[in-house]
């Protein structure tokens, strides 16, 4: 072994031992010390979340919001902490929230630690893509922010509008209820679609619309041929602005939707990414629009 | 004494030594000739260790097999037909990497001298890579001089095993490195080399091992072996020694050159820039 | 025609010995600085300094300090030196081993296999049973990682050794059919995945700090100093590696033993890096390429260097990335490669006769 040993080796590690050991050092003589929450500065994560706590009229207590939290415009004045599932602690505690509220999946797992370590209040709100999902999900927003009367009322009206829906889509009769792909891109000419248990195919269900691929969970990428054999007679999209003439051209002369009844009749639906998915305070709604979209008026 | 007994290498299905005994004794030169893919670079390989065989080299009665690297590094050093580097050292650094190996390691004036032996003085600094073909192979040797400084070490003589040690050096560093070896032989160590220049052997060489076809067909002092039938067979032409060309016919033969040193004083300080005639 | 004196020779061959131990001090004094540095800016407006002095003077620190310094930037100060140190000393010791400076940790396979391990914990870590889930926590991405790319490198070094023997070149060839494999499996599973998991996927790929925390930091300072250290005794081996493995093994150097501990210890050290922090690139080929640029290629003096320069480095990026877009935070995989990038390129532009050394 000796031909392997020279004598620099253990001079340099010992120094950048005391120097990393040092800075160690900094760190550990903090201790711990106390703060109260102040719970009108609301740090809201998810878009959803977001859209709740301004429709239970406590968007002014909101200070900062993460990437995916669009609406309303007010809510994009606010600062950016970062991505939902990619948040940063520090960038959270920077804004001195008094109070956090997520939306379920919020992360990485280590920053949800800290910031539960904080003391701070925080809430994560469960996540159904369902008529009772949305209730519970703005009662439970309701109880964090301490607007439960408020919330109870917001979700009473929305309970009530998505079962006026369901109604009419049950008085619809099987024999007319249209099937429908929700598509999320088509990068390359590939098709990637929604499949069960997402939040698209939830809303179609809640429109009174049949989700078209039911074969897999998620979104996936289709083939051709499972297009034309998921045979939809309306594509839906979101709307990501731009030219809709163009990129509804483009998707309907792809070969594969040609052949869809879709494809035939040009049935090309778009809406707002978040209004259509959200599953908030404006879900009511979106399936109002989308069901008028799918069957008319 | 290096022994080598019933040495066989095989590449894949060709035999490319088919066994093949070899001796050679301190303080003499001991060439391996022969035409090329004769064996003579495999057999100088077998020697050192770096390709699998069959049969036993011995270094004064012990198997080298046995032997671990460092112990074969105080007693033996190797110069390679061809030597590549990796990363830009400096002329200095690389005979330093010599210096390490052998024991003479606690001597810092070592790389310094045999660079000066090699005629590379004022070369130290240098990028290896930016040095010429030449220069390259004798910074090469001035790392394995480096590596077994002193031919005798401990009562026991060190090896020098060169794989063609002049074959991209001109007449004049063929003499200079041919000389350093003779000087290593004359000193009490054991020198090896494989040679393609039968004029140089025949005039550095105390004994010859020629090989062809994968085998030793004649060994011995010079004299004995260096016959116009033994070189004929192994080179497979017709070669005649000791006879000089028609009258009238111009030769230069490396035996009438006059000897180095009469010409350039060993202590000289080399400008780089102006390295190009050495002699 | 002057005598050169043996001394005078010592002296110039020195040189590059001198500035390499004044670049070390330098560097000292760099880490030390970007690791203060580290501490006092974050996005948190709460001060090093201010903490400081409330300490000195018996006071106590809020929670705030407390959970900003202690909680936060100090692990991720430690783990972006650790990181750092480790990605820089494993770039240069694959490239002494491959005698090619363009060699990384990729090329055992720690990075595919451990991409592929990470794949696996995040795609199919929900299929695992609950009871095995909490065993692992947040840990699970970690583990696979670190499996994933131990396991890889000690498949190809038992693919590329027989007879006792090493061979660097089939080493070198398997790892790219195993990375090929590992790529095929990795795409399986982005098939499989939703679009929860896909971000996942692509925030681990680009790597980040943020995920620092004390526990993790114990877990991977011992195996990444372990084998820092021990890349520390190849100094020599890997400088007469540059000559070649039958010349190494000619001037002394145990060969096999070099190659052996060379791949374990990049093996434990990368995989350890990539597990907590995920795909960092550039710090490995930038920091020791830098280094041989401006203190020459010894082994001995470039891989401590290289430890201290990528331990600066990633530190600085990650302060880059956590202040430039506050309170969010870039991913600090895109900081190393938007710094590293083109300050590569210009090294390559600026010595261009040299970049084949």
């Amino acid at each position: 072994m000796s031909g392997l040993f020279n004598m620099h080796g253990p001079r340099w590690l010992l120094i950048i031992t005391v120097v990393l050991a040092s800075a160690l050092v900094f760190g550990s003589a903090a201790e711990a010390g106390a703060d109260t929450g102040k719970s009108d500065r609301i740090v809201s994560l998810g878009g959803s979340v977001t859209e709740i706590i301004y429709a239970l009229g406590a968007g002014s207590r909101v200070i900062a919001r993460d990437t995916t939290s669009s609406f309303p415009p007010e809510a994009e004045k606010l600062p950016d902490v970062g991505y939902l599932r990619a948040l940063s602690p520090e960038g959270v505690l920077s804004v001195s929230p008094g109070l956090i509220i997520a939306e379920e999946g919020a992360g990485p797992p280590e920053t949800i630690d800290v910031l539960r370590n904080a003391k701070l209040p925080y809430f994560e709100i469960p996540e159904s893509y369902d008529r009772a999902g949305i209730v519970s999900k703005i009662l439970a927003v309701g109880d964090a922010i301490n607007e439960a009367e408020k919330a109870r009322v917001l979700a009473n009206a929305l309970d009530a509008s998505l079962g006026a829906a369901q109604a009419r889509a049950e008085a619809r009769g099987i024999e007319h209820r249209k099937r429908v792909l929700f598509i999320l891109s088509t990068q390359n000419d590939r098709i990637l679609a929604s499949g069960t248990g997402t939040a698209a195919a939830g809303i179609i269900a809640l429109a009174g619309g049949d989700n078209a691929v039911t074969s897999f969970e998620g979104y996936k990428p289709l083939t051709d041929e499972a297009i034309i054999a998921a045979a939809p007679d309306v594509i839906l999209m979101m709307d990501r602005g731009g030219d809709h003439g163009a990129a509804n051209g483009e998707l309907l002369a792809m070969p594969a939707v040609t052949l869809t009844p879709a494809g035939k009749s040009g049935a090309v639906v778009r809406m707002d990414g978040l209004y259509l998915l959200g599953f908030g305070p404006r879900t009511a709604d979106a399936v109002n629009d989308l069901s008028a979209a799918l069957y008319g008026g | 004494m290096l022994r080598a007994e019933s040495i066989k290498v095989a590449f894949g299905r060709k035999l490319v030594l088919r066994s093949v005994d070899f001796a050679a004794a301190p303080g003499h030169l001991t060439a391996i000739v022969g035409p090329n893919g004769s064996g003579k670079t495999t057999l100088l390989r077998a020697l050192t260790g770096e390709v699998g065989h069959s049969g036993t080299v011995t270094l004064d009665g012990s198997d080298i097999a046995r032997m671990k690297g460092w112990e074969l590094a105080a007693r033996r050093a190797v110069l390679p037909q061809s030597a590549v580097l990796a990363f830009p050292f400096t002329v200095i650094e690389v005979v330093r990497m010599g210096l390490s190996g052998g024991t003479s390691g606690g001597d810092k004036s070592v790389p310094g001298a045999a660079l000066r032996r090699v005629g590379m003085t004022g070369y130290t600094d240098r990028l290896y890579q930016e040095l010429s073909g030449g220069e390259q192979q004798r910074v090469q040797l001035a790392r394995v001089l480096a590596q077994v400084w002193h031919p005798v070490w401990q009562g026991r003589a060190r090896w020098l095993l060169l794989d063609e040690p002049v074959a991209s050096l001109d007449i004049a560093h063929q003499l200079l490195v041919m000389g350093i070896a003779r000087d290593f032989a004359n000193s009490g160590g054991g020198v090896v080399a494989v040679m393609h220049d039968l004029n140089l052997t025949a005039m550095f060489a105390d004994a010859v091992a020629v090989m062809a076809d994968g085998q030793i067909i004649a060994q011995g002092p010079m004299a004995q072996v260096m016959t116009d039938d033994t070189l004929s067979r192994a080179y497979g032409c017709g070669l005649r020694v000791g006879l000089p060309p028609a009258a009238g016919s111009t030769f230069v033969l490396p035996h009438t050159a006059r000897p180095i040193h009469e010409m350039k004083p060993e202590f000289t300080a080399v400008d780089p820039a102006h390295s190009g005639t050495p002699c | 025609m002057v005598a050169f004196p043996d001394s005078a020779i010592e002296t110039i061959g020195r040189d590059r010995d001198i500035v390499a131990r004044r670049t070390r001090l330098l560097l000292i004094t760099v880490l030390a600085a970007t690791c203060i540095f580290s501490l006092a800016f974050g996005a948190a407006g709460t001060s090093l300094w201010g903490a400081l002095y409330k300490l000195a003077n018996g006071q106590t620190l809020s929670d705030m300090e407390r959970i900003v310094l202690w909680d936060i930037r100090a692990p991720r100060t430690l783990m972006g030196a650790f990181v750092g140190a480790s990605l820089a000393v494993a770039g240069a010791v694959m490239q002494g081993l491959f005698r090619n400076p363009l060699a990384d940790p990729g090329l055992v396979g720690v990075g595919a296999g451990a991409g592929l391990g990470a794949i696996c914990a995040i795609v199919l870590g929900a299929l695992l049973p609950a009871a095995f889930i909490n065993l692992f926590g947040n840990w699970l991405v970690s583990a696979a990682a670190f499996l994933g790319g131990w396991g890889s490198t000690l498949l190809l070094y038992r693919v590329a050794t027989r007879s006792g023997r090493t061979s660097v070149a089939t080493m070198l060839l398997a790892g790219i059919a195993l990375g090929a494999l590992a790529g095929a499996l990795s795409g399986l599973l982005v098939y499989m995945a939703d679009d929860r998991q896909l971000r996942d996927l692509t925030f681990w790929g680009l790597g980040s700090l943020a995920g620092a925390t004390w526990a993790k930091l114990f877990v991977a300072v011992p195996l990444i100093l372990l084998s820092i250290c021990a890349a520390g005794f190849l100094g020599r081996g890997l400088n007469a590696m540059a000559l070649g493995e039958a010349t190494a093994h000619h001037i002394g150097i145990p060969v096999q033993r070099l190659k052996t501990v060379a791949v374990m210890t990049v093996a434990a050290s990368t995989g350890a890096a990539v597990a907590v922090a995920g795909g960092i690139g550039f710090v490995g080929i930038v920091v020791p390429h830098l280094l041989r640029l401006a203190t020459g290629p010894d082994h001995r003096m470039l891989l401590p260097n290289a430890a201290l320069l990528g331990a600066s480095l990633l530190i600085g990026a990650d302060v880059i990335a956590r202040v430039v877009i506050a309170p969010a935070e870039l991913p600090i995989g895109i900081v190393t490669a938007v710094l590293g990038a083109p300050v590569f390129l210009w090294i390559l532009l600026r010595r261009r006769g040299l970049v084949d050394l």
